[in-house]
């Protein structure tokens, strides 16, 4: 599947909140950064932990299993043990849903 | 032209490399390491590349070094570092010119004196051909002995009892790990490990190897017999410190000051070999992977002049099973344990402290509070009991102000 996506309500993830959205066979996060949403794949590449269940500290978020951690706006790993980037998403905020930009696998 | 000379070129050294480069130093940069690979991480050779599940993890990818311009001689040991000439000796004769030096040699694993330790099909684990051999040797065994149960054991034996193998452990103290967590949180890694299968014996230990020219069985100082297709050793690691000897002053592994300094003059030492003089915890040596890699970083920025202290509140991982291990900060005593919730359904957080003071946190799959807890390590906290026993309380709220805060 392609194109926008709904994976919930609008306003579902408040400032400084993570939340994780089941999409087909694909996790996805969503990050409020004051008020700024961001949507990432909820796979750490380190050991496929939810990124979503770490700690958002700024545009950084910190995988709770092993510690690697994340910007969430590039999705670039900035400490390991990951190494390699978590994909991102577009993501906005349309006709009372939150959607995300899906492209090809 | 100032030249920076790296003596060992595991995760520590490799990390100094890179921050060196990613700080924009682009003068010489020389990684010397003893193992032909590039450098790579070694918590894998315990769990998903010993299960066969994945490669190795490379530190850097293996052209890094050329294209960044870092001479890097893998497969060349280091043999001195000769403070008078101010040159790291290599084997062959080669003498290599320093302005400073970082030593980064890591630790290697104790040999115990037990007969028979040669035997064919007796192991141990430290080095990526370590791992290759003991898959291997699962491959085609079905029965395994170790001898030691730190976290290398522990890890190799979740590893082994994942591929289906009998696993027998012999351990000296009473539990798993009791130096390090002590008893009761060391019955936790027992419990975890007897509900996989795994045979534990404790409070005895490995007598001798027996074998017609392969290893056979154990004989215990107890007097049991324990046979096996192949054993494997790990009770413990030890400083690699040779290149130091003569010159760099030893005394278990490399003293460091604060910022990573030893006491001679543009000599620096990081990770497993560096015995560290922290600011919470005093002088330490720790044998993980994190401290490797942030001490790398630390020791990069100081080479070109930070100057910083290094007080990282110390923190690492173990996966056993499907249990999530984590642990911070350091304690070799406590006075009080507190325990968030529940030791029996292996979801909880101990918190150890002395006087009041949080030393460490140790958890099993409550992934959140070790991470957490890591400021109040480093700044000393004495935390109120309740806040600790509360398995809703988030220990973000008790972090001390930060000081980058704008």
């Amino acid at each position: 599947m392609a194109g926008w996506v709904k994976v919930g309500p609008a306003g579902g993830v408040g400032p400084g909140e993570m939340q994780s959205f089941g999409i087909e066979d694909r996790q996805v996060a969503v990050a409020n950064v004051e008020g700024d949403l961001h949507a990432f794949d909820d796979v750490c590449t380190h050991q496929q932990c939810s990124l979503a269940e770490g700690d958002l500290d700024g545009t950084v978020v910190e995988c709770p299993c092993h510690g690697s951690q994340f910007d969430v706006t590039s999705g670039e790993a900035v400490q390991g043990p990951a190494t390699d980037p978590v994909g991102v998403f577009e993501i906005r905020e349309q006709d009372g849903e939150l959607q995300v930009l899906l492209t090809e696998e | 032209v100032t030249a920076f000379v790296i003596v060992g070129a595991g995760l520590g050294g490799a990390t100094v490399a890179g921050t060196l480069r990613e700080e924009g130093f682009d003068g010489e940069v020389v990684l010397i390491g003893a193992e032909p690979m590039p450098p790579y991480e070694r918590p894998p050779l315990s769990k998903e590349y010993l299960r066969g599940e994945s490669g190795h993890h490379f530190v850097r990818p293996a052209e890094w070094y050329e294209e960044q311009g870092v001479d890097a001689r893998f497969g060349v040991r280091a043999e001195h570092v000769n403070l008078t000439d101010r040159v790291v000796e290599l084997t062959g004769g080669e003498r290599v010119p320093f302005d400073q030096v970082v030593i980064a040699t890591g630790a290697r694993n104790r040999r115990p004196k037990i007969e028979g330790l040669e035997l064919e099909g007796v192991y141990d684990l430290r080095f990526a051909p370590d791992s290759d051999a003991i898959r291997e040797a699962a491959r085609n065994g079905s029965k395994a002995v170790l001898v030691g149960m730190g976290f290398i054991g522990a890890e190799v034996a979740a590893s082994l009892r994942h591929l289906g193998l009998d696993v027998t452990v012999v351990e000296f103290f009473g539990t798993p790990l009791e130096r390090v967590l002590g008893p009761e949180l060391g019955g936790a890694i027992e419990a975890l490990h007897r509900d996989h299968g795994v045979e534990m014996i404790f409070r005895d230990g490995a007598e001798r190897f027996e074998g017609d020219g392969r290893f056979e069985a154990v004989l215990t100082k107890e007097g049991r017999r324990i046979e096996g297709d192949f054993a494997i050793v790990g009770v413990g690691v030890e400083p690699v410190t040779e290149v130091a000897e003569g010159g760099v002053p030893v005394d278990d592994g490399i003293p460091v000051d604060a910022t990573l300094r030893t006491a001679a003059e543009g000599v620096w030492a990081i990770g497993d070999v560096a015995r560290h003089d922290h600011p919470v915890f005093g002088p330490i040596r720790v044998e993980h992977f994190d401290n490797a890699s942030k001490m790398g970083e630390h020791v990069g920025r100081n080479l070109l002049g930070a100057d910083a202290v290094f007080d990282d509140a110390h923190w690492f991982w173990s996966d056993q099973y499907d249990a999530n291990i984590q642990m911070a900060g350091y304690a070799t005593e406590w006075d009080d344990m507190i325990v968030r919730g529940s030791i029996e359904e292996r979801s909880f957080s101990a918190f150890l402290l002395k006087g009041g003071q949080l030393l460490s946190t140790f958890s099993m799959n409550r992934k959140f509070d070790v991470r957490r807890s890591m400021p109040l390590i480093a700044s000393k906290a004495h935390p109120d009991r309740a806040v600790l026993e509360d398995p809703e309380f988030d220990l973000r709220e008790l972090h001390p102000p930060k000081e980058d805060a704008s």
